[in-house]
Formats: structure tokens, sequence, C-alpha cells
């Protein structure tokens, strides 16, 4: 099968909109020069699990709020307000989990409703890039820049490892 | 075909068999080691891809042959009836025999026996097979026994004593630290001689300066300044005997490069110690082998596993082995050989020798008057205890382990309860609750798996990666390594039932712990809780936690003691089934590690540990390696 290359525009809304979800700054999830192309590599792998009708349709509802505040835009898509978020939502869910920890995880709604079923590390670059490990002010366990005795320091600060830090927040 | 006669044949490739392969190769003498596993590999980026790529980042998850990835989902691991060399995994801990290689007599609710012993608890430790053997994800501490260690029943009169003294250990020691490169500081460990008695030559020095320590390390040293806790447990405080015990923080002895050494670079902290160092900072025993083939006389046949050691006349005559190879689809193909030395050396770890031992001479066993092989199974049981801190420690951060309180090692009370040292880890909550997996999904699905997410609330944006924050960095844990007793009724025999794809028996295991071991479980509890509330940190241990992917059982680890409810976790310290002593009715092998029934045939590692004691095996294991060493050379007229 064929595809057409995915228009830039859409990998730029899919990074944005990622950046809203995550809490990260959108040049850490999609830097000016990417040789990784995780936004790339996430934007395929999801259209794969879930369907070109509802990436479209979720693209859709970010680009309506896209001028709204980061926060006000994850809380809006992932329904962090609502009892039971909508597959929409569960497929933004999924988005935060793989840039999180590199590993696809099913939406509930795929699943009979269970939740965290895994379905793969989606690449070692995905491993190696993840964000739990910058939000920890770390690095991946087996993947590390720093170098010797860094541990016995402290880190450098939240916003330092790209979160788009609130007022007053991180350590 | 004519075989060539070694001096010396070597079964198993890993700590022990390298490092005496590496003396008599620069003594001159021919060695040939047969390895049961794969080659090791030119580098260790494959292996560094399968880690990466593994769902669950077990031990055995870079290592060929494997059992350890999942498929899709909630998969099953491959049969080990069809593996050449399958081996003990974590994720096959409780699972069938047609996952797990070790068949193990396991009840779910570990019954109680008229002794007051849990039994048909699941052995829960594992093992490689592989070139470099389970060394491979050693964590790299190397602490040396304190003396009572090697006299438990002249001391304290219970178990056994150790055929060998504390003096000569000490000089064992220092070989084996400057054959690993062990990074620390004779000062540093200076008040541990008052509390344990842990002593050194004098004018000892290890072979590099220390590993810095951690952010979590100085935090917990501070709390516990001026701290003692009594050797009963906090539940007898006021009765007799109970005794008073300083805690205190020691940078923990590491086989990890301080500054370069052997070629090596120094450690850069990648919290990966177990299951693979990506820079090779940590020692592993593949070091040692590139210097046993760099003599010349040694050479190594890989995808050859022992099926018998022939003896005639108390001798051994010859191992005969089985040669195998696979194709792309995994089927097996093998050739029976034999190969001829003088000397021979079974060092296949603890439960493949006494296997291997058992399966000898038409499975009738050999080297075993004693009835002492494959029994005695012996782990440093672990008590995990886990914690937010009231302030940020940054742990995921620097080698797994950086310091221990080992102040609780030794004192009166081993003639009643185990003994343990606290090893404090620096990787937040991952043995212990599946970190940082486990709160990353509860903080975005709602979920509750880790405890931190009571509310079942669900965060995104900047809100989430504050949150992640919070917790991430305030999580530590400590590891309790339990000195479990010696019991006749923990042993490997051979499975009568289930083979592996070569048609090999397969080990079967009895296994439970005594009343000694689990009122060390108590006191270890309490311990940790007393140390947390001086800390002001907030408690999360839970008896039960499964750390599998969804859907897989973690099988039947847990047992309740005095009405308290444990989860036994293995350290990965297999030992005691091929013990060493000075009389040959009770034990296998003598101080050198020499059998007593075949003297032409050494049987080495932490097997022949005959007590455990509570310092992480490998330092003593490669020390008595080289006592073999210096024992074989005197056997050839060297």
């Amino acid at each position: 099968m064929t595809t057409a290359p995915v228009p830039e525009q859409t990998l730029a809304d899919f990074a944005n909109m990622s950046a809203a979800l995550t809490g990260f700054q959108a040049n850490v999830l999609r830097p000016f020069l990417d040789p990784v192309n995780l936004s790339g590599l996430y934007y395929d792998f999801a259209v794969s699990q879930v369907g070109q009708p509802a990436m479209d349709a979720l693209l859709g509802a970010y680009r309506a709020i896209a001028t709204q505040p980061v926060q006000i835009i994850a809380d809006t898509l992932l329904e962090t307000a609502s009892p039971k978020p909508s597959n929409q939502a569960q497929i933004c869910q999924s988005i935060v989990l793989v840039w999180y920890l590199g590993s696809w995880y099913k939406p509930a709604y795929q699943n009979n409703g269970l939740l965290g079923a895994v379905v793969q590390v989606v690449s070692s670059q995905a491993y190696t890039n993840g964000l739990v490990w910058k939000a920890a002010q770390a690095h991946p366990m087996g993947f590390s820049a720093f170098t010797f005795g860094y541990w016995s320091q402290p880190p450098a600060s939240l916003a330092t490892f790209g979160v788009n830090v609130s007022s007053g927040g991180g350590q | 075909m004519s075989d060539p006669t070694y001096d010396v044949v070597i079964i198993g490739a890993g700590v022990s068999g390298n490092l005496i392969a590496k003396q008599l190769g620069l003594a001159g003498k021919k060695v040939l080691i047969l390895e049961a596993g794969p080659a090791v590999p030119d580098s260790r980026e494959q292996y560094m891809e399968n880690f990466y790529l593994a769902l669950a980042k077990t031990p055995e998850s870079p290592y060929p042959s494997i059992a350890g990835r999942l498929g899709p989902g909630v998969g099953t691991l491959p049969n080990p009836a069809d593996l050449p060399t399958p081996r003990a995994t974590v994720l096959a801990i409780g699972q069938s025999p047609a996952e797990s290689h070790l068949i193990q007599s396991q009840t779910a609710g570990a019954p109680i026996n008229a002794q007051g012993d849990v039994r048909q608890l699941q052995f829960s430790s594992t093992y490689e097979r592989v070139g470099g053997g389970t060394a491979w994800h050693w964590l790299g501490t190397s602490l040396r026994l304190v003396p009572h260690d090697l006299t438990m029943y002249s001391t304290y009169g219970v178990f056994q004593d150790w055929p060998i003294s504390y003096d000569e250990m000490e000089t064992l020691w220092g070989l084996a630290e400057t054959e690993i490169g062990v990074a620390a500081s004779v000062a540093q460990q200076e008040p541990l001689q008052a509390a344990i008695g842990l002593t050194y030559p004098p004018g000892y020095q290890y072979p590099m300066g220390p590993i810095p320590t951690s952010i979590v390390d100085q935090t917990i040293s501070s709390a516990v300044s001026g701290m003692s806790v009594p050797g009963d447990g906090n539940e007898n405080k006021n009765s007799e005997g109970g005794e008073e015990y300083s805690v205190f923080v020691t940078p923990t002895p590491a086989g990890r490069n301080s500054q370069p050494y052997q070629n090596r670079r120094v450690c850069a902290g990648n919290t990966n110690c177990i299951p693979i160092c990506p820079i090779q900072a940590k020692w592993d025993p593949t070091v040692t082998l590139g210097d046993a083939l760099d003599t010349g006389n040694v050479t190594v046949i890989y995808q050859a596993v022992a099926v018998n050691i022939a003896v005639e006349n108390k001798s051994v005559t010859r191992i005969d082995y089985l040669q195998w190879s696979a194709d792309a689809n995994g089927n097996l193909t093998s050739t029976p050989q034999s190969v001829t030395g003088t000397l021979y050396v079974l060092a296949a770890h603890a439960i493949e020798n006494a296997k291997l031992l058992l399966l000898s001479n038409d499975q009738q066993g050999i080297a075993n008057c004693s009835d002492q092989v494959g029994r005695n199974l012996m782990d440093h049981v672990l008590y995990l205890a886990w914690a937010l801190a009231d302030q940020p420690v940054w742990g995921y951060r620097g080698p797994l382990a950086t310091s221990g309180i080992e102040s609780l090692r030794d004192g009166e009370f081993r003639s009643k309860r185990a003994a343990f040292r606290m090893e404090i880890g620096n990787e937040g909550w991952n043995f212990s609750a599946g970190d940082p997996y486990t709160t990353t999904l509860d903080l975005i699905l709602g979920t509750n798996n880790s405890q931190l997410n009571p509310q079942g609330q669900r965060f995104g944006g900047v809100a989430l990666a504050e949150k992640l924050n919070f917790f991430l960095t305030r999580q530590f844990r400590f590891g309790l390594l339990l000195e479990q007793a010696p019991q006749a009724e923990n042993r490997v025999t051979l499975d009568p039932t289930y083979k592996d794809g070569l048609g090999i028996p397969r080990p079967h295991i009895d296994y439970g712990l005594d009343t000694y071991t689990m009122e060390g479980y108590r006191v270890a509890a309490d311990t940790c809780s007393a140390v947390f509330q001086q800390m002001g940190a907030k408690e999360f241990t839970q008896p039960t936690v499964n750390p599998y992917p969804p859907g897989r059982n973690p099988g039947p680890g847990d047992f309740s003691y005095q009405g308290k409810e444990y989860h036994l976790y293995g350290a990965g310290h297999i030992m005691g089934t091929h013990r060493m002593g000075a009389d040959s009715s009770d034990s296998v092998v003598d101080a050198s590690q020499r059998s007593h029934d075949v003297p032409n045939l050494w049987i080495v590692g932490s097997g022949s540990f005959p007590t455990v004691a509570t310092a992480n095996p490998t330092l003593t294991l490669m020390a008595l390696a080289f006592k073999s060493a210096q024992s074989i050379l005197a056997a050839l007229g060297s």
C-alpha cells in the first residue's frame, strides 16, 4: 500500500496538540532539527491503531480550540473533569502515554473497557526519548547523557527539562 | 575423532569459570570452557536494543534465547520444552511448566508445617545461561562478609561454620577486588568495625576511590544520625534482650569504575546496572573472559550443554556434552560430543551445578556421598519497603544503589533471627511498584495501582507533568537482604516429568522459609517503618504488589507470619546447593571447592556457601574461585 506523505501542517498540529496534552514545550517534542522524528512516528502509529477518521476528528477538535491556553486544551481534549472519557479522549490518553513512556497502550474502548493494555514499545528511540524521565528530572534508565557523579548534586530545574511549568511550579 | 586433551575442562563461562580459566591460562595451562549458552557478542548494542524494546525490563530482558519478551499485549513466554538452554526468568516466576524452566512445588496460600515453617513457596530468583553468565546483571555491590558470618555455629550456635578463616578470606577478597576494580574507601567503611567487626589488613587500599553517594543516600544518612533500633524489633522494644543497634549509612563498595580501569570507562550513572550497564563501566565476567582468552591458552566452545560428568574410580574421566544449533525458526539440532582433561571444574551456577551432578552417572548422581547435593538452596530473601520523602530526593539517577545501612548485619540477635543489610535504592519505585510506568498510567487513566492517586483523578498537560514530578522526585525504597537459614528440605532435584529442548530433565524446586528467616522479616519491616518515621517519609509498602504486565499472575509468593502479610522477592542470589565444609559427611566440597568424593573435580560458585550471611555474593564467590585456582594449580604440580 502506498500512502501519500502526511502534510506538514498536520504533523505540526499533531505536535502542538501533543505539547498541550503532555505539558511539554512543542520544540521538545518536535525540534527544528529532528532526525528522530518522533512526532511523525507517533502520528503514523496512532493512525495505524485508531484509524484515519478518528485522528482527523481529533485534530479537528484540537484546531477548534488551538488558541486557548495549553492547560485548557489538555483538560478539554482529555475530558479530565468527566467521569467517563469519550473514545476520542481515550485516544488522547494513549497519545500522552506514548509520549511519556514510548509504548502504545490500547484505548479502553478498543479493549472491552480494560485500562492500560500495552501493545508494544514503539521503537528504541521512543523508549529513550520518553518524557516521563524528563518529568522526573532524570534520564531513561539505560540511557544517560550525564557524566560521572552527577547524581550527588540536585538536577537542573524542571523547566530546563522542557516542561511548560506553571507559575511557581516545579522544583 | 580425537579430542584434544586439556589440563582443565571448565563447565560454564561465568564469574567463577572465567576467573579460574584466566588464572590457569596465565600459568600456561591449557583450558577449555564449555558454555551452554550463546557466545558473548562483539558489542552489547544488540543486547541494549533487546532491552529498550522489552515491555517488561526484567533482569533477563537484554539476553538472548529468551524467554523474556511478551508478545503484543499479554502474551505467553516460550515453552522451555522447546529451548536448548532455558533458564529461570522473572517473568516466569509463578507460571506453569509451559513457561517456567524451574518446576516448583508451590501452592497459593503457602501452607505452614508442624515446625511453623512456610512451605511450598515459590523460589523467586533467576539466572542466565549465556556466555558471561548471570553476572551480566549483577548490581556491582562488593561488600565483604564480616567475621561472624564465617562462624555462625561457633558464635551463635546456629547452622554451620565456614571451613576457612577470616584472615585467608581477607587476602582472597583483596584479589577479587583488584580483578573487579572495586571503588571504595577503607576510611568510609571504618565505622563498621565497631558496629559489625569489619576489618581490613593494615594499609589496605581499594583499587580506586569511592563512587559518590546519591541525594537519596545523603537524605537518609542525615535523617538517621544518632538513631538506634532494638535487635528484636519495635514490638519488643522494652522486653528482655532488646539491645539497641545503631543505624547509619555507609557508601557501598562497588564494582563500577570511579576512574578508567581495564580499558573501561567511568560510571555515567545510567541507573541500569541491572539488567545491563550500557557502557561496561560496571565490571562483568566478559571482562575476565577476555583476559583469559588473551593468554592464548584458553578456548571456549559455546552452545555446548554438558549432560554427563563421567566418573570412574572416584575420578572424572570425561565430560559428555551436546553441541547444539538452532535455525531461524528455532528448530534445534544437537550432536553428542565428549572432551577429556586432567582436572575438571563445574561452574554452571548453583541450580545448574546441582542439576548436572544429579544427572550424571545415569541419574545416579556423582559427588554426593553426603546427600547434600541440591539441598540447602538459599537466597537473600528480599524485603522491599518504599516511601515518599518529605522533600525531593531525585531518584532515577546514578547507579541503582550507592549506599546502604550495613550496621545491622551482625549482633546477638543472630542466635534467634535472620540478620539483614538495607540497600538504599536510587531507582524510585521502579523495583517496588513498576514505576515510573505505574504512576504515569494512574495519573493519565485515573487508576490507583501506585496508591498515589486514591481519588482516581485524571491529569493532562502541565498539571500532569508537575504531579508526576512531585511524586517521582520523592520516591525511594529499601531492599533488605535477609540471611536465609539453610534447610535440607529446600532443594533442587531432577524433575521426573519435564524436560528441556535437548531432552534434559529440568530442575525441580522445593522451597520455603523457616521461623528464623521469617522472624528476620518481622524485624526488617519494623526497622524500615522506624527509619521512614524518623525521616518524616510516608510509607507505601504493600505486602502484595503486582509488578507484572496487566493480566499476569505473580504467583504464590506471598506468606503470612504472626498475622502480617509479606511478599517474597528474590535477590537473584542463588546459594547453598553444594555446600563446603571440613566434614565430608555433611558437605559436598572442601574449602578449595574441591569435591570430597571426586578429587579431580572442583564445584564452584555461590552453591558452595554453607551459610549466606548478608553480603551480595559475587565478591565472595570470586574470592573462593581464586582459592580454587590456587589449589588446581597445586594439583597440576605447578
